[in-house]
This record gives structure tokens, sequence and C-alpha cells, in this order.
């Protein structure tokens, strides 16, 4: 029987097999896995890129990449358990084997983010592709700005990556704050409830100096971004991902399309002037 | 150039059916049309542009991504005789043109052009449209093209391949080319394409009201007829089906007409009511392909039109566009 | 890649298709471009009409029950195993302890075979199928009144009506063709009026929307009569030439008052006279009715007071008229007309009168017919359930998630000495069966389906059975000679066309060669004869048409303190029935996953609950988990819910009572309570 290796080079669509290295609880819902590509290569991604999961008898989603490229070795993926093939994932254990493709998408402008101060806002599990940004900030830090994370999610229990926001918050340079819709189900929470624009009102920033980034389910965008228009930043100042149902990742299927953009190509990462007029883009 | 008659032609599709994997536009037993092998029905060369859409000839309703068994991905066996089509029109080879062009750009769809990189194409004109409609020739950017002069074929090959293929047929009087037979006609659009193109400068200028949308989106059933049917429409959806083992990762071709096309594991969805649909549907088509490929995506083939079952096809679409948003100097316009 | 012309396999609206094929493996579908009724159009239901049909989960091989699991046999032993069980179970308790469920999924020609394996192989009128849960209050009141329980008009019809009044019909969701061949009429200026509760898609279509309570037709519609016939808007001339028994209908009418039927079915009385002005003032009217006219306790009543009302203003006989009962499954029209009914042979023979039994005898080999009259489905289930019942052979049908109160059904079959499950997958019903029979589906045979417009067309074999698959009706065959019976052979299914149509009248000119390429509509008495698309034409199939008065009755079970609200059932349009095929359809599944609730803000409001969220609804014969859909769709006071979630099963709810002469269950009607879930 021919192996896998003969046609990986045939088809587009034949996933590269990765390896689970291990396997993070975050939330209830949510798990962190860190991978290796079998064949041992990089997967060269950059922060704000995709891979297209596969799972063989569950089919493909796409899931960002929660790791940076500057660390090497591994990549991570932080997957919430919502349909089928994330179920299938939740059940994988270290040592499984699942399908990668890509690294996909356009990602986080990181040449003109150089030397600016970041403003990187996430909500919910728009923490996971955040988090390759802010850990590429945090290796190259001389190449960047303040860095000030803001972060909400809907109940404490929700938090992703909790270690990682107390990290984050003593690394010198940095600022990070999150807040939680309501405190429902943990006593103990000792941190701040209320929405996330309330993280974003006190804090001061340099319009022309910054670059804002937004990560986080569609009902957050509208309020972030008009409270970031207030602080004097412009659209052009300010990107975002889009979460869309990608299926193939390289701009075929259809089902990401905005207008004439293809979120899987063009985006996910967009900045806003280039989006904010089209239809259906937030 | 040759001129064939009807048995000549009969005699030029046989003589190819060991050496390619032939297919030519058929007779159903409903009376319909479809391209498929000599041996499936009697030759149906008149009637114009068959309901499917050409690009299913290389990338069906269902097709296999890949398949896997218990050591791995399995090599895909692609089929050994090259694809020889005759039957398209002048109208599908543009809708193919820009299909082609679109799943080369960025990343090649390699599944699709396992068979269509190696298609020999032959596409038929002159007078053998539906009820014996004139099809105008198209502008040559196939292997072959037969044009019916209303009695008998007139045999072109554009390429280096149509060429040989023509050559070596011995039968058939040679002619010397097509200007001699058809004359250097002009062909004026159609109303159909006019209606398209002005609906098209309109939406491309103006947003139409939400309450339009949603009116058309009344009419929508969600059959996804237009959309499967549509030759420049290629969306579509994995599944995943093992047998024991062997797991085969299937496409299926999707419909942006249905609520679930863009809604997100979540729960949101981007598209949500029938009339956003309905809008996606028409501008993704006469604006968005616009934007991105500077071209319509509608070819104004009027297959979804056909297969509509409310009579809200791109083409009654944009009629109604026209009369209810058109300028009255509209006509004028456009000149 | 090639392309076999056949029959949708979904709804009776009875759409041609082509399954495109490569290789011997669907992979598509193309409209028929040509056919009369679909002309080029698909539903999202037929345009996956492949989908399911190389699914993995097809059933391969047969499986008998050891030592409590199913496990793979060869087909001897599972045929063998099948006629000794019932040979058994009818030594021991009767030859009537035995019933055989029909399929209107299944061909003309298989259930023909059955109603004769069940008839003249083991000697029982036990042989039914679910026509009795959808259409058989239609066909007791049609043939009584009319002489014949069919579809009265053709699909066509509606291109030619002046008017058009749906009643109990979702048609653009269960009839989605027929549905659209509607919209597009009142594009065009016919006049439409919805009788629903449910605001439909057609209601949004509709000059009259008439939201009367579930269970209260009757008085809607007599009060309709008696303003037709008070105001002098009936058809004198046509009551006069071709009707009887007028003057008890006018004297049944009496109490009648718009005002009076207002009071029962929440409606203004004006909305009552405008809808009788509107539907006698028309040139030609038709009425098109479904399960929320037949599902009642009273629900040939409801059949009557439709037939009643055309015969009154005329409207039967002519194009664009006449009474339209829409039959729900692609074959369900066929499966009654080859007399898989407990009373009837094929072409509605009684089997009550011994000329027919013999005329059958006679050509069956000689022995003579049983002359006990045969259980209906429902009651053989009852049946089942007390103990009378011993076996059943169950080809095509899943009653699990199908029939009333569920936990009934499932009592009723564990109790089965012997269960036979013949189907394409391993449904709710054949995990509990004895035996399973794996058959061939659609796309894999050869046959005819008889369509709601009495068409009757041929599908065509698009590619092999999975694994050791077989037809249904090669399967029936093998058990009628595993069984001894020698008279059950053939080489195809144009053999068995044969035989249905040297014994019933009513296809006596049908055979396969006929049918290419649209068919023929019954009656077509003669080889000669072009079919009839319109019934009734020139005289009733029953000489004059009978108008029978009728009395109202309410629903069994109306809300009170426990139980405060009405839960009406019904299906959706992406699924279909109890979701064996659409749920392993890729792109249906993908558009409805899951059950759900349909809840009137209202209502929600009273429990604080919110779209999306879960809920508990519970009858006093069972409940169910489901998802709220808040929703305007349902009036205050009426929860809506499909039946095809074996997940969320409405039929766990529903009331198995009967309608006392259809034993039609009253699957629209029960009362229930809401509560979130905590």
């Amino acid at each position: 029987m021919p192996r896998a290796d003969s046609c990986q080079s045939r088809s587009l669509y034949i996933p590269r097999d990765a390896t689970i290295l291990s396997v993070t609880e975050l939330t209830s819902r949510e798990k962190l896995f860190r991978l290796r590509l079998s064949d041992g290569s990089e997967l060269k991604h950059l922060p704000g890129q995709f891979i297209q999961l596969s799972i063989l008898g569950y089919g493909e989603a796409p899931i960002s990449v929660a790791s940076p490229p500057t660390r090497q070795g591994y990549f991570e993926l932080g997957i919430r358990r919502v349909g089928s093939l994330t179920t299938a994932m939740h059940a994988l254990k270290r040592g499984d084997k699942v399908g990668i493709r890509g690294p996909y998408g356009t990602p986080f402008d990181l040449g003109s983010m150089g030397g600016k101060d970041l403003l990187l806002i996430s909500g919910g599990c728009g923490l996971a592709p955040m988090r390759s940004l802010i850990q590429y900030a945090a290796d190259r830090k001389s190449e960047f700005g303040r860095v000030t994370i803001l972060y909400g999610a809907r109940s404490p229990d929700q938090l992703l990556f909790r270690e990682d926001l107390d990290k984050w918050e003593t690394i010198s340079g940095f600022a990070c704050s999150y807040t939680v819709d309501s405190r429902e189900g943990d006593g103990c929470y000792s941190g701040s409830t209320g929405l996330i624009t309330d993280l974003i009102r006190p804090i001061e920033l340099s319009p022309a100096e910054t670059e804002a980034v937004i990560v986080g389910p569609p009902a957050m965008y509208t309020p972030v971004i008009a409270a970031l228009k207030e602080k004097g930043l412009s659209s052009q100042q300010i990107s975002l991902s889009l979460e869309r149902q990608m299926r193939c990742g390289v701009g075929k299927c259809g089902h990401c399309s905005i207008e004439h953009l293809y979120c899987c190509q063009d985006g996910p990462v967009f900045r806003l002037n280039v989006i904010e007029h089209l239809h259906g883009a937030l | 150039m040759k001129r064939l008659t009807q048995d000549e032609l009969l005699q030029f599709l046989k003589s190819w059916e060991t050496c390619y994997d032939l297919r030519v536009p058929i007779l159903l037993p409903d009376g319909g049309r479809a391209i498929c092998r000599l041996a499936d029905g009697p030759l149906a060369m008149h009637g114009g542009s068959v309901p499917a859409k050409p690009t299913s000839l290389f990338f069906p309703q269902d097709g296999l991504v890949f398949a896997a068994g218990a050591n791995g991905y399995l090599e895909r066996v692609d089929t050994e005789k090259r694809l020889f089509i005759i039957g398209l029109t002048p109208t599908d080879l543009q809708c193919l043109r820009f299909i082609d062009r679109f799943f080369s750009t960025g990343e090649r769809d390699d599944l699709y052009f396992a068979s269509r990189d190696k298609a020999i194409i032959a596409v038929v004109s002159g007078y053998c449209g539906r009820d014996g409609e004139f099809i105008p020739p198209s502008s040559g950017s196939c292997d072959l093209e037969l044009y019916h002069d209303g009695i008998d074929w007139l045999l072109m090959p554009y390429s280096d391949e149509g060429r040989e293929l023509a050559a070596s047929f011995n039968a058939g009087d040679e002619v010397v080319s097509l200007e001699s037979v058809h004359g250097k006609a002009v062909h004026p659009p159609s109303a159909e394409q006019e209606v398209v193109l002005a609906a098209a400068a309109i939406l491309q200028e103006t947003e139409l009201p939400d309450a339009f949308w949603d009116e058309i989106g009344e009419h929508c059933i969600q059959c996804s007829g237009c959309n499967l049917t549509c030759p420049t429409c290629t969306c579509f959806g994995v599944q995943d089906w093992c047998y024991g083992e062997h797991t085969e990762r299937r496409r299926v071709w999707d419909s942006c007409q249905l609520a679930g096309f863009m809604r997100e594991a979540g729960g949101h969805n981007p598209l949500a009511t029938a009339g956003q649909r309905s809008r996606r549907r028409i501008h993704h088509k006469l604006v968005a392909d616009m934007s991105r490929w500077g071209e319509i995506g509608c070819f104004v083939c009027g297959r979804c039109d056909l297969a509509c079952p409310t009579g809200i096809g791109i083409i009654a679409v944009s009629r109604e566009i026209v009369t209810r948003f058109g300028m009255p100097d509209d006509n004028s316009k456009r000149d | 890649m090639q392309r076999a012309l056949t029959v949708c396999p979904y709804c009776g609206t009875g759409c041609m298709l082509h399954l495109v094929s490569d290789s011997g493996r669907l992979v598509g579908v193309e409209p028929s471009a040509t056919h009369p009724v679909n002309r080029g159009s698909l539903c999202i239901k037929g345009w996956n009409a492949f989908a399911f049909v190389a699914h993995p989960e097809r059933l391969t091989r047969p499986l008998i029950r050891k030592n409590g699991a199913l496990v793979p046999a060869g087909w001897d032993e599972a045929l063998e195993r099948v006629v000794t069980g019932i040979r058994a179970v009818q030594g021991t308790s009767g030859k009537d302890s035995v019933m055989f469920a029909a399929s209107a999924k299944a061909t003309n020609e298989e259930n023909f075979l059955l109603m004769k394996l069940a008839r003249r192989v083991f000697g029982t009128n036990n042989i039914d199928h679910c026509a009795r849960l959808c259409h058989s209050s239609t066909v007791t009141g049609l043939v009584q009144m009319f002489g014949s329980g069919a579809m009265t008009n053709s699909i066509d019809c509606f291109d030619k009506s002046d008017l058009i009044f749906v009643i109990g019909s979702n048609t653009t969701e269960q009839h989605p063709l027929i549905g659209t061949r509607i919209m597009n009429a009142v594009r065009r200026g016919t006049k439409l009026i919805v009788a629903d509760n449910r605001c439909i898609r057609l209601s949004r279509h509709a000059d009259l929307h008439l939201r009367h309570k579930n269970g209260s037709d009757v008085p809607l519609l007599s009060a309709m009569m008696q303003t037709i016939v008070s105001e002098g808007l009936a058809d004198t001339e046509f009551i006069s030439a071709r009707t009887e028994n007028y003057g008890a209908l006018v004297e049944s009418l009496a109490g009648w008052s718009p005002e009076m039927a207002a009071s029962i079915t929440g409606l203004a009385a004006e909305e009552i006279v405008q809808a009788a002005r509107m539907f006698a003032g028309a040139r030609s009217a038709m009425i098109v009715y479904a399960m929320g006219i037949t599902q009642h306790s009273h629900g040939v009543d409801n059949v009557r007071c439709c037939a009643n009302l055309a015969m009154l203003t005329g409207n039967i006989g002519r194009p664009g008229t006449g009474v339209n009962p829409l039959r729900g499954q692609n074959n369900v029209q066929g499966a009654c007309d080859m007399g898989a009914l407990p009373d009837m042979y094929s072409g509605y023979q009684r089997a009550a009168d011994p000329d027919v039994r013999s005329k059958f005898a006679l050509a069956w080999g000689g022995e003579p017919l049983p002359d006990t009259p045969g259980l209906p489905l429902t009651l053989a289930m009852n049946a089942a359930h007390s103990g009378s019942i011993r076996a059943m052979f169950i080809m095509g049908e899943n009653p699990i998630l199908s029939d009333p109160d569920q936990g009934h059904a499932r009592a009723a079959l564990e109790r089965l000495d012997l269960l036979v499950v013949q189907d394409i997958f391993l449904t709710e019903t054949a995990r509990m069966a004895d035996v399973v029979l794996p058959a061939a589906c659609y796309a894999e045979k050869d046959g005819t389906f008889t369509s709601t417009e009495r068409r009757v067309q041929l599908l065509r074999k698009a590619c092999d059975p999975p694994g050791d698959a077989r037809p249904d009706w090669q399967i029936i065959a093998a058990l009628a000679k595993s069984a001894g019976y020698s008279g059950m052979e053939y080489n195809g299914t144009a053999e068995i066309m044969e035989e249905i149509s040297r014994l019933s009248p009513i296809y006596g000119g049908i055979s396969h060669d006929r049918l290419t390429p649209y068919g023929l509509q019954w009656p077509c008495p003669d080889h000669n004869h072009p079919g009839t698309p319109i019934l009734h034409v020139k005289g009733f199939s029953r000489g004059v048409g009978r108008f029978m008065p009728v009395a109202y009755r309410g629903p069994a079970e109306i809300p009170d303190k426990e139980y405060p609200l009405t839960l009406t059932t019904g299906r959706t349009y992406f699924h279909w029935h109890t979701g064996s095929m659409t749920r392993r359809s890729h792109l249906l599944e993908r558009e409805e996953r899951e059950g759900f609730v349909e809840v009137n803000p209202a209502d929600a409001g009273r429990i604080n609950l919110r779209d999306g969220e879960s809920v508990v609804v519970s009858s006093r014969r069972g409940k169910v988990f489901v998802r709220a859909r808040l929703t305007e769709i349902v009036p205050e006071g009426v929860l809506f819910m499909p039946f095809h979630f074996a997940e969320n099963a409405a039929n766990a709810l529903t009331n198995n009572v009967l309608d006392q002469e259809s034993h039609i269950p009253e699957f629209k009607i029960c009362a229930v309570r809401m509560e979130r879930v905590p």
C-alpha cells in the first residue's frame, strides 16, 4: 500500500501528521494542545495565522496557532469543545496523531507594529491567537514599545491562560489586565468585573505611536472599536482577526467570504479600514 | 478547418473513443440532455448548453478529496485516459475560464486540475442552440470548435492539439475559414446580458435597501438550485466517511443560500436572514467578483433562472433591480 | 459520469431527477429539466437525494439476534429464521397473530408482493402501512363521498386555479415544489387563503390567513358552508346534477353561524364570512390539505367538511378545482393502491368481497384467501401491547419514532415473540428486531412509485446495493420461496407490474414500458388509455357525490391546569420523517442538527425562557428535553415540535387516541407543560 509521503506533495488537501506532545486543561471546555510536526520540521507560521486541524472521520476545522514561531520545536493550539471534531480532539492524549494543513492566512502586520506601542485586546477564546502575538512580543521585546494586554471573559472559570496572564503582567514594559462579565460560579475570584471596554477607558496612550489589535467574539468588535476611536486611534491603526467557518483555508470553499475578500487568505487579520465598510464583516 | 456531415461527425467522435475518455451531449430518457459517454445515449448536439454546470465534469457534486487506510493516505488514482469534452458552449467556456483562474490563483486546487489540466475541450456554436437558436462562435480559447451552419458541422481547430485531432481525421471537406461561412458578424449582447450588466452597474454604485433583499429572500425556499447549477459557483463543504479502517474525505457542493452555510460553531451567523443570503448571492457575482477579478461572475447562462422554482434567478432579480432602481436614462449611459 | 432517471425518494410530489454516478458510486443529482411536475427544479432534499446512499452505516448483511445481540448471518439462515418464526407464532396463536407493515418508501411492486406474502403465503389480512398515520382519514372520507380516496386533481391545476385554499398543509416545507407552484400562482394573481394557526411561509403570501385554534377545522368549514348556503352562493346546478344528500348537509349546518364558529375557532366572524365569500366567488377553487386535517381524532369529519365545501361550490371535476390531499411519502399513494391495507386488495378491491378474494385466489394458485378482517397498523400496535399480536414484519418503517406515544410503541414491540425489520439502516426500530434484513434503497433498484397526483413513475437503478443488501422485492420473493410458495418468482419488477395490472383495474393499462418518460396517472384502465389527470369529471367514481353531514367534536385532550399548553407536531423542510436518510445527508443534517420546540415569546416570558435555552416538555405519556425557539410562528398557548429527532422525540409526548373510523392517531393535538431545565 502506498504511503502518505508519496502523495503529500501531490494534494493541497492532504494534511501533514503532527504528534501531540502535551495536553493542558485550560477551562472545563478549553484545552491547550502542544504539538510537533511528525517529520520534525517547524510549522513556520507567523502570529495571527491558523492551521486546518484534521482528524480522520471528523473532518477539519480552522484553529489559530496560540504559540509564537519564536519558540521552536513545537506549536500550540487552544481548542474549545463545540462540535464533533473538537470533541474528538479533546479525547486525544499525548502521543496521538492528528493532521495539520497550513499555516494559512494573513498574519498580524509585524512590520508596521515594529517600534510601536501595542494595545492587544481580546475576549473569550480570542486570547488563543492573541497569545501567539503576545509571546512573540515578549520574546522580541526590543522590537516593540509598550505592550498593553486587555482580556475579558464571561466568568472566572472561563478565563484562559491565567498563568500566562499573571506572568505577562510581570514583564517589564508589559501591562496586563483582565475582567469578567460576572463572577458567578467562583467566589474566590478577586479580579475585576465588568466589560472589556471598562478596561480601555482608563488607559493612557499616545495615539500616533500605538497599534491596536482586537481578537474576540463578534459581539465585542463594535463597542471596542468605538472605545478605541474615542482614544484617538484611526481605523488604519486597528487590526482585528475575524472568525469564519473556513473549510479549506486556501480560498476555495467559499465559506469565509466577506464580499470580495476571503477571510482565510486576505485575513483572518484585517486592518479595520479594509473591512469596516464591507457588508457583513463585523 | 473541415466540414463534416452529421454522420461524419459521429464517425469523428467515435474515432477518438479508444484514445480519450470522450464526453458528448446525449439525449436522456426524459428528453433532457447531459454530457456523458457515447454509449450512454443518442448523440444530441443540438439544444445549447446542457443543464449541468461545465465544472461538474472536473469537480462533481460529491467528490473524493483523499482516502486513507490503516497505513496512511492512499495515492489518488487518476483516470488513465484524458477527457475529451464536446458540447460546451462559448458561454460555458467563459465560465470555465473564470473558474480555472479561481482554482489556480493562490494555492492551486490540484483536485480540480487533475482532470481539467489534461482535458481537451471542443465547444459547439452556430445554429444548434435551444430550438435551433443561434449560438455566437467562441473567441477561440479552446482546442476545437464545432460550428453548425444549419446543415453541417464546421470543425475548427484552435490549439495545437486541436489541429492534430482535426488533421488526423480523414473524412470531411476542407473549408477555408469560419468567416467565409459565417461572415464577420458582430453579436450584440442579448437582452438578458443587458439587464444583468445594468443591474451590476446599479449594485456597484448603490447599496439597495434591506427591504428589497428581504422581499427576494421571502421567495427563496432554500433549494440551493441556483448555486448548484451556477457554472461559477464552487463553494463546498467537507465530510469524512469511515468504512471500517478505510476513510474517505469528500467534498460536497454547498450553497450560500442555506442558513448553515456561514453559521459558526459558536452560533454567530454573518448570513442569518434570507434577505442577507439573497443579497450575497447576487452581490457576490455582480459586485464582489468585479472587485476581486475585474469582471462580473455571471455570464448570463440562464441556469439559475431555470433551476429556481420561484423565479428569483439572477436574470429575474436583475430585471427587478433595473425596473425599480435603474435610472430612466440608464440605457444611454451605458453606450 | 452516468445518469439514471429516477423518482425522488422523499415526498409525494413525484419530482424526477437524474442520479449521477461515476464508476458505480453516486456523485450527485440533476433535476429532470423537462418533467411536467418539477420542470428543472428540486427542493433541498431532492438536490441531496444521493447523499445518504453510500453512507457507511448502510446495512450490508442480514442480522440475527443471538444471545441478546444482533450478529451478521447469511441470507438463507435469516430467511429461514423469519419463516419458521412466523410459522411458529401462527401455530400457537393463530394466523392473525402476525402483522405485516408495508412501506410507503418501497415500490408498488414491493408493496404488492408483501401484500401477496401476507395474504397468500401467511394467510392473514393483517397488512397495513404508514398511510394509517397520515391519510387514512382521507381514504375513508373521500371513498364514501366521491368513490375514490385520492387527490382529485393534478399538480398542474395549481397553475389554473383562481383561488387556492390551503388548510392544514405546510406546503412549502413538506411538498416544496407544490408550495412553489402556489407561491408563483399568487404572484400571477391567484387568490390564496391559508388556514393554519402557525405563521407558515405560505401565510405570508396569503390574501387571507385564518389562525383558527388547533382542532377547530369543523367549525371553521361548517360556518363557511353555512355562510355560502345562507347567502345563496352555493352552486345549485352542480348540487342538483351531480350530488345527493344535500338536504342533510343543509340541516346539519343550521347552527353554524359565523359568530358561533368564531367563538370556537378564535377567529373573527368577519374573517370566516370573508373566506366563504372568496371561496364561493372564485370561478375555480382548489382545496389543499394534508396532516393538519387528517391527524385528528375527528380526522374523517375534517375530510368530509373539505369534500362538502368543494361539492357545495361545484369545485370538482374541473381544472383548478378539487379536493387535494397532498400525500406525504413518495409512494404512500402507491402503497395504498397496491392493497397494503387490511381491508383492500390492490386497486381498492374490498377484501370483504368474496368475488374479489376468489379472483385473487385464482390468480395466485387456487387456495382460498383469508376472510377474517385485517387489523389497521395502529390497532395492531395496541394488539401487540395487549398480547394478541405476537409477531411483526416491518418493511421500511420506524414506528419507534413515527408512532404516537413512544413508550407505548416501544413496549408493544418489546412484547413480541418475533420482530423482523427490513430496512436500509439500523433504525431505532431495527435495533429492537430479532432479524434485520438489509434492503437496497431507491437508487439501487427498479420499480415504480405513485405520486400524490396518482402519477405512476419509473425508478431506475443507478448503482448496486452495498454488500449483500437486496431489493425488497427480491427479499419478499425469497421469503415466499423459503415458505414453500412457488408463485412469487419474477425475472424483474416489470413482471410484477404485469400481475398488478392484470388484477387491478385502475392500473389495468400500466406497464413499465409505457412509463417513459413521465409516467401515467391512474385510473388507466387499458393499454391505450392516456391516464386521468382529473377525477370525477363527468360523474363521480361512485356515480353521484354524496354530501355527508358532520357533527363537531373537539380534540381528545385539551389543555388543563396540569398540562396548560397545546402541542402540535409536524415536520421541517430539511428532514424527512424519522431522519434515517436525511440525518445521514451532510447538508441536510448541517442545516438542522437537533430537534426544537417553537414557543411563543409570551409563553416563554412566563417562565423567563430565552431563545436557544433547553426546556423539558412533558405530557401524560412522557417527557422530552429540547431546545426552545422563541418565535411568533406559533400563537400563544401552542408549542410546535418536529418528530424527526430521536434525541428529542416529539412522539414521546403525543396522544395515541384514534379516529374511530380511520384509526388515525391524533398527532396534531395533545396537552403538555413546559419547564426550564434547571
